[in-house]
């Protein structure tokens, strides 16, 4: 079966940008981690911080475009990864390992036409 | 065999033949709707009074039999191949001995039902309706939710196992530590809710069994697990204790004042063993303190014995270290009464938050008889009168008119 794994952190701990010495360590540990997933891993890619996000609401025919990110919430959506998994005792075995620098969550959750 | 017998039958064998069914063909719906298509056609088959012995392998047969069936029609509409050796019956099995031919899959079943991604509310209901057997309406009794509620919750709860894809296998035995609490308290409020609504009526019977057989299949699966041996031990103490918990009127009786002679001394002892394991592995667990609490009530012989109180309370102060709740305070507030003073009593739960305990029978409770042990008898009656209030079992609500009776006017 084929997971996301939604990756969510207090993006602030990161700092501005990549430059970032927690940015860089975390890069560096998400690399080793998906060389460690091997075949396993099917997709994913880390987001730059909500400060960058636009949100397209659309609402019948209508859609509005806004700054920001789509909610105000205390752990940010980072980074994701798409997997393939035995089971869900899989995906949350490896969810479990997903590199975090702090407190934080990880929202496992399975694709359609998986 | 009759109806009622008949029934009895249909829920002992519900948890084995939905989990061995559902761990062969890896979808609940399937061996729930197998299975209770097979108890309609046992009732078709045979008019009350001439089942067959063996109800239990018929009904299995019969059930794998629908559900290879509706699987074939499903692949056929699905145009997927056939793998032949997966859609035969197990041949071999069906001529052995027939007490080996449902392969026993509870626990798998159990592991499923309580997995953390089920929803909390949900895990007591599954596990009771398709590991016991009970009935949508006597679950939704249980829970106090009407039954549409609890139908939606069991829907939703399969749907999220088939779904997200939680596996039809025993989980790693690493993990299993961390799965078991999730169980326990599933088994614990499954057992309370059956001791609940049962004065030693009938339909409740097999179902107790069952839990208590579950709980020494978890020992034997946790060998070093002091919790598991710990509910092991309670739902014995408890059980043991049925045949004295309401007198020939139906009227609640409560602990201190049960006849031990009444008391079921075989389940006495088998818990006994379970709790000595218990406190070698871990003695001030919160669930084996509670044990031992079980097992100084249970340690009375008969009526002449004095009551535990001293050593009762001794268990509740080191409980309440662990676990400081209102339920572990307002028990040991009657403790207190009894070796201590009725004074000393109240003074312990007037700290206890009135306005939000209100509605929680055992602060009326335990409040209404501290009152009455101390002379302050309108408090008394109103705490009983609370109690009343707040819709108890019919064996609590007998009991409750007697006290009341007993008050002026």
């Amino acid at each position: 079966m084929k997971y996301a794994l939604l990756i969510y952190e207090n993006e602030a701990f990161y700092g501005p940008d990549e430059t970032g010495p927690e940015m860089q360590e975390i890069v560096r540990r998400h690399m080793a981690f998906s060389q460690e997933l091997g075949a396993k891993c099917i997709g994913g890619a880390g987001l730059k911080a909500t400060t960058t996000a636009t949100t397209v609401r659309m609402s019948g025919d209508a859609s509005t475009v806004h700054d920001g990110p789509f909610a105000e919430v205390k752990e940010q959506l980072g980074g994701f990864y798409l997997i393939e998994a035995a089971d869900l005792d899989e995906a949350i075995a490896i969810a479990k390992k997903v590199p975090m620098l702090q407190d934080g969550l990880i929202e496992v959750r399975p694709m359609l036409g998986g | 065999m009759n109806g009622a017998a008949l029934d009895q039958v249909f829920r002992a064998a519900s948890g084995r033949i939905i989990g061995a069914l559902a761990a062969r063909f890896r979808d609940l719906d399937l061996a729930e709707d197998a299975f209770s298509e097979s108890c309609v056609r046992l009732l078709q088959a045979w008019p009350a009074d001439s089942a067959p012995g063996d109800a239990a392998s018929w009904l299995y047969r019969v059930a794998e039999r629908i559900a290879l069936d509706s699987l074939r029609r499903q692949r056929t509409r699905e145009r997927l191949v056939l793998n032949d050796s997966y859609l035969e019956p197990a041949g071999e099995k069906v001529m052995a001995d027939d007490r080996y031919i449902i392969p026993d899959e509870r626990l798998r079943l159990i592991f499923i039902c309580c997995h953390p991604a089920v929803a909390a509310d949900a895990r007591a209901a599954l596990t009771l309706r398709l590991v016991c057997g009970l009935t949508v309406a006597e679950i939704a009794r249980a829970f106090l939710v009407t039954e549409p509620t609890l139908a939606q919750r069991l829907v939703r709860a399969k749907r999220k196992i088939a779904n997200a894809g939680v596996p039809f296998e025993l989980p790693r035995p690493e993990l299993w530590p961390e799965r078991m609490e999730a169980i326990l308290s599933t088994l614990e409020v499954t057992y309370a809710k059956a001791h609940e609504d049962a004065a030693g009526s009938g339909p409740h019977a097999s179902f107790a069994a069952e839990v208590l057989h579950l709980t020494r299949l978890l020992t034997e699966l946790l060998p070093s697990s002091a919790d598991t041996h710990a509910l092991a031990a309670l739902v014995r103490y408890a059980e043991a204790r049925r045949p004295a918990r309401v007198d020939d009127d139906g009227m609640m009786i409560p602990l201190s004042d049960q006849d031990p002679a009444r008391w079921r001394r075989d389940l006495i002892d088998e818990a006994g063993g379970f709790f000595a394991r218990a406190s070698e592995l871990g003695a001030d667990s919160p669930r084996v303190l509670q044990a031992a609490l079980q097992g100084a009530w249970c340690a009375r012989r008969c009526l002449e014995d004095p009551a535990p109180w001293s050593q009762v309370l001794g268990l509740y102060d080191r409980l309440l270290v662990v676990r400081d709740d209102p339920v572990v305070r307002l028990n040991r507030a009657v403790a207190v009464a009894h070796v201590v003073g009725d004074n000393e009593a109240l003074a312990e739960i007037a700290s206890l938050d009135a306005i939000r305990l209100a509605s929680f029978p055992p602060f009326q409770a335990v409040r209404a008889e501290l009152c009455a042990r101390s002379g302050r008898m309108a408090e008394a009656r109103a705490a009983y009168e609370a109690l009343l209030a707040l819709n108890p079992s019919a064996a609590e609500r007998l009991w409750l008119w007697r006290k009341l009776r007993a008050f002026p006017g």
